[in-house]
């Protein structure tokens, strides 16, 4: 294991709920047993936390919970090993979806992210259906029956015909769904 | 010990009861002894293709309902040595029959048979499951357009899904006009789509209509060209290590070319 910071000293702050005596004993037995580290002290700020808004003027915004679904680093994925064939679905609200192989005319992916498709998507894709339109959908070969990201769907057909390269489509500025080249992330 | 294979396609009129009807006819030809199980309880053709349908007694119900010997249900085609036809009821349906009792007609037939074939009714309801529940192997006919190669992959799903392997294809009516003026699907990318093995290729031949009228299988036919491809797919059956001819309408120039640039 690479331990860079061996053999230094640290302090840990720490927020929020507050550890037991024992938690916090196990964990600086642990910085030193697996790292080699040294802790100084620890500094625990008992903040207490702001008590949620229960009833708002209507002139003010209540301000949404951010879910942490929302950004691609904190969702997970699922990889699927296989092709999709007709009349097959495969669904993942919680986060992305990679495939490796097809996904055949009449089947059908969904996905709360982004989804990945190192095949051809020739059935329908549904990426980000809880709501998140930064969601993309990648597949070598980009020729599915129907796209749709969030709520928006594909107006104008794509062409059925490969064309031989990777594309993307994602929502554009203009709120429809642009399929273009896939050159990188 | 023989083998169960079940002749399917998801779609109706593909050619799944005159491939069924040609690769017996075949295998029976190349000295196997082969029974053709009709699985299209009360739509059954498979008798009428094979010219047997005055002959025919006692059915599969028959032998489920215990009403005969299995021995004594099958009509034994008098052209070829080793070929026999287990015929569906007329007037029962799909529901009649579970997939527990095909399996077992399945299991006694391949005792006795080198290739026990069974003929699959279109769709993906309790026909299909009656007809692939004794299955060993599969062998997928389709025909080159969109909705049975569709069609064809729901099937081979399902099939995936029943842990029936290998599954095997047959491109059938295959026209190399209408794929060289790019009219239809080729083949390459038939095999893209559905990616799974092609056993062979049959090619459009109008013979087959005559052939089902007349109740003689293209096989015996001297000449015909979807005879000869369905002798060829008898052959791998078998396997024998048989190339695909390439059906190549626009001549020996283009197909040197055409390998050229699949190499590149």
């Amino acid at each position: 294991m690479n331990r860079p910071l061996s053999g230094t000293t640290v302090q840990i702050d720490v927020k929020g709920p507050t550890l037991e005596e024992d938690e916090l004993a196990y964990l600086r037995s642990k910085l030193k047993e697996s790292y080699n580290l040294t802790v100084r002290g620890i500094m625990v700020s008992d903040e207490p936390t702001p008590e949620p808004i229960a009833a708002a003027p209507t002139t003010h915004i209540i301000p949404q919970a951010v879910n942490s679904s929302d950004s691609r680093e904190s969702e997970p994925s699922r990889i699927i090993p296989y092709t999709i064939r007709s009349g097959q679905t495969e669904d993942f609200p919680q986060g992305s979806l990679i495939i490796y192989g097809d996904v055949n005319s009449g089947a059908e992916v969904v996905a709360g992210g982004d989804i990945v498709i190192l095949g051809a998507l020739r059935g329908n894709a549904h990426a980000g259906m809880n709501g998140r339109l930064s969601s993309v959908i990648i597949a070598m070969d980009l020729v599915p029956l129907q796209l749709q990201i969030g709520n928006y769907l594909n107006r104008l057909p794509i062409d059925q015909k490969s064309r031989g390269y990777p594309e993307i489509a994602r929502i554009g500025t203009e709120d429809v769904i642009i399929v273009e080249k896939f050159v990188k992330f | 010990m023989g083998k169960v294979i079940v002749v399917t396609s998801g779609k109706g009129g593909v050619g799944k009861t005159t491939s069924t009807a040609n690769l017996g006819t075949a295998l029976a030809l190349l000295g196997k002894t082969v029974v053709l199980v009709d699985a299209d309880v009360g739509l059954r053709n498979l008798d009428i293709v094979l010219g047997l349908e005055s002959r025919i007694v006692y059915t599969s119900m028959d032998v489920i309902d215990k009403q005969c010997e299995l021995s004594k249900a099958l009509v034994r085609d008098r052209r070829v040595d080793g070929l026999t036809l287990l015929a569906a009821s007329q007037k029962n349906n799909k529901d009649d029959i579970q997939p527990a009792q095909m399996k077992a007609i399945c299991d006694k037939l391949r005792s006795t048979h080198d290739f026990v074939l069974v003929d699959s009714p279109a769709g993906i309801e309790r026909g299909f499951s009656n007809a692939s529940a004794g299955a060993d192997e599969a062998i997928v006919v389709t025909t080159p357009d969109v909705s049975a190669i569709r069609d064809a992959d729901r099937i081979i799903g399902l099939l995936q899904h029943a842990r029936i392997e290998p599954i095997n294809l047959v491109l059938n009516r295959f026209s190399p006009e209408l794929v060289g003026n790019g009219s239809m699907i080729d083949q390459e990318d038939v095999i893209d789509i559905l990616n799974i093995d092609l056993l062979g290729i049959v090619p459009e031949d109008t013979g087959v209509i005559t052939s089902t009228n007349r109740g003689i299988p293209l096989v015996y036919e001297e000449g015909s060209e979807g005879g000869q491809a369905y002798m060829r797919i008898a052959r791998r059956i078998t396997g024998q290590q048989i190339p695909i001819p390439a059906f190549d309408q626009k001549g020996l120039f283009t197909s040197i070319m055409n390998w050229f640039t699949r190499k590149g």
